[in-house]
């Protein structure tokens, strides 16, 4: 609205005066995806990060590490998850002094579990935790708002991921390959930063193996592309 | 979140040598699910009158269909098509008329004088506040973006294929940085002897 402001600022002017975007939570809307597959795991994740409807980053990585194995796809608060997502690095290195050997990914998933469970009055986190052991192989774990924690051969997650349940649904199958998870996600990625205005930016996509992680980016037209209006 | 930015929109007008351009997104969304990526926010109200609508959809609508029977009356009882400061009066006073239950639309006019071809840019506020620049308007969710893009890439006095050039940027670049605006965008450039529309490749994100 148009208004007439005065010199002086009046004590309630920071009230209704200031901008959504001084004030909102950065959160990562989002859409996360992550699959099992022989041998690995594949994740996947858009790139936008919003304060209100400003896009405060349009180049997030939201495939954070957590050991060499094992990645975490972050969504909702920017702050909660990635003050999360650091103290679960913390006692996974901690494990891996102890021990001696790589953490599994089902304790990952379980300290993410921990904390996102006894905390969940304070915090917005909704992560899937991915990666690769030596006992199980390729595991996803999905853990979203309240604390539980699921393991699914695929998840999807963040507000990008309604607009997914009936892709997935209808094109997953069983025992795909590596090329073939790459290209399920980064589709199920695209069509969502399609629909979901909280999702956009580029797609990151990630495989990890018994041999580290390889990362990917997709960028402008490398982007799969679906039915448009215009 | 705000009614102004419950389904997302921006739109600028810009003044160049002897002809103005208008342009908006596409976008149609409710809060951050996108449903449509072909939505009229610019209107032609005459030949050489152009009315950018963003705000709540609905009233976009309305308010459109109702200033085009008002325009109507106002041709058949003159006789003559309206200059564009008396249109934008028009429109003020219509956003008024509702001052304490308002339209939620920002307009942006943009247009030529019917004789003199004079260029004209204006906007207003919900209730009717109208404002005329010299230079360009932009109302919309990502106003903030729009007016820093506007302030560093206008220029005076430029020809209508610079005008299209800088305001597509212009429009371009604050889409991106703006999550419920966007997904497709359309620009007029009105000239004395003709009225092109050009559809832009954006990003759909």
């Amino acid at each position: 609205m148009a208004t007439m402001t005065s010199g002086f600022s009046s004590m309630y002017s920071s009230d209704f005066a200031r901008p959504d975007w001084l004030t909102a939570e950065h959160e990562t809307g989002t859409t996360i995806c992550a699959i099992e597959f022989d041998g690995g795991v594949v994740i996947g994740a858009d790139s936008r990060t919003t304060t209100g409807a400003y896009i405060a980053n349009r180049v997030t990585d939201k495939l954070t590490k957590v050991t060499d194995y094992i990645y975490c796809c972050r969504s909702g608060s920017a702050a909660d998850t990635q003050a999360i997502a650091d103290i679960v690095n913390y006692h996974l290195n901690f494990y891996k002094m102890e021990h001696g050997e790589e953490p599994l990914v089902k304790m990952a998933g379980h300290v993410f579990k921990d904390m996102c469970y006894n905390y969940r009055d304070s915090l917005t986190a909704g992560i899937l935790v991915a990666g690769w052991d030596k006992r199980e192989g390729g595991q996803v774990y999905n853990i979203p708002l309240g604390g539980m924690i699921t393991r699914s051969p695929f998840s999807i997650g963040g507000s990008g991921s309604t607009y997914l349940y009936g892709y997935v649904d209808s094109n997953y199958r069983p025992n795909m390959s590596k090329e073939e998870c790459l290209k399920f996600i980064a589709n199920a990625v695209s069509l969502a930063i399609n629909r979901d205005g909280s999702s956009g930016g580029i797609v990151r996509l990630a495989t990890i193996t018994k041999d580290g992680v390889e990362r990917f980016t997709l960028t402008g037209d490398q982007i799969p592309k679906f039915y448009e209006d215009s | 979140m705000s009614i102004l930015a419950y389904n997302g929109a921006a739109v600028i007008a810009m003044k160049g040598k002897e002809c103005v351009a208008i342009a908006a997104d596409r976008r149609f969304g409710i809060q951050a699910q996108t449903v449509n990526t072909d939505f009229q926010k610019i209107f032609e109200m005459g030949p050489r009158v152009y009315i950018g609508l963003p705000g709540l959809a609905t009233d976009v609508q309305t308010v459109a269909q109702r200033l085009q029977f008002k325009l109507n009356l106002y041709e058949l009882r003159e006789n003559r098509r309206i200059k564009p400061k008396t249109f934008m009066s028009m429109v003020s006073n219509l956003l008024y008329e509702r001052r304490f239950g308002p339209y939620f639309v920002e307009p942006v006019i943009a247009g030529l004088d019917p004789k003199t071809n004079e260029p004209f840019v204006a906007s207003m506020d919900l209730i009717g506040c109208p404002m005329v620049t010299n230079d360009f308007v932009v109302s919309g969710t990502c106003s903030e973006q729009m007016y820093g893009m506007c302030e560093s890439l206008w220029e005076p006095d430029m020809e209508p294929d610079d005008l299209f050039e800088t305001i597509s940027q212009a429009l371009l670049n604050a889409l991106d940085r703006d999550a419920v605006s966007g997904w497709g965008a359309v620009v007029y450039v009105i000239e004395k002897d003709k009225v092109t529309r050009k559809e832009l490749k954006t990003r759909m994100d």
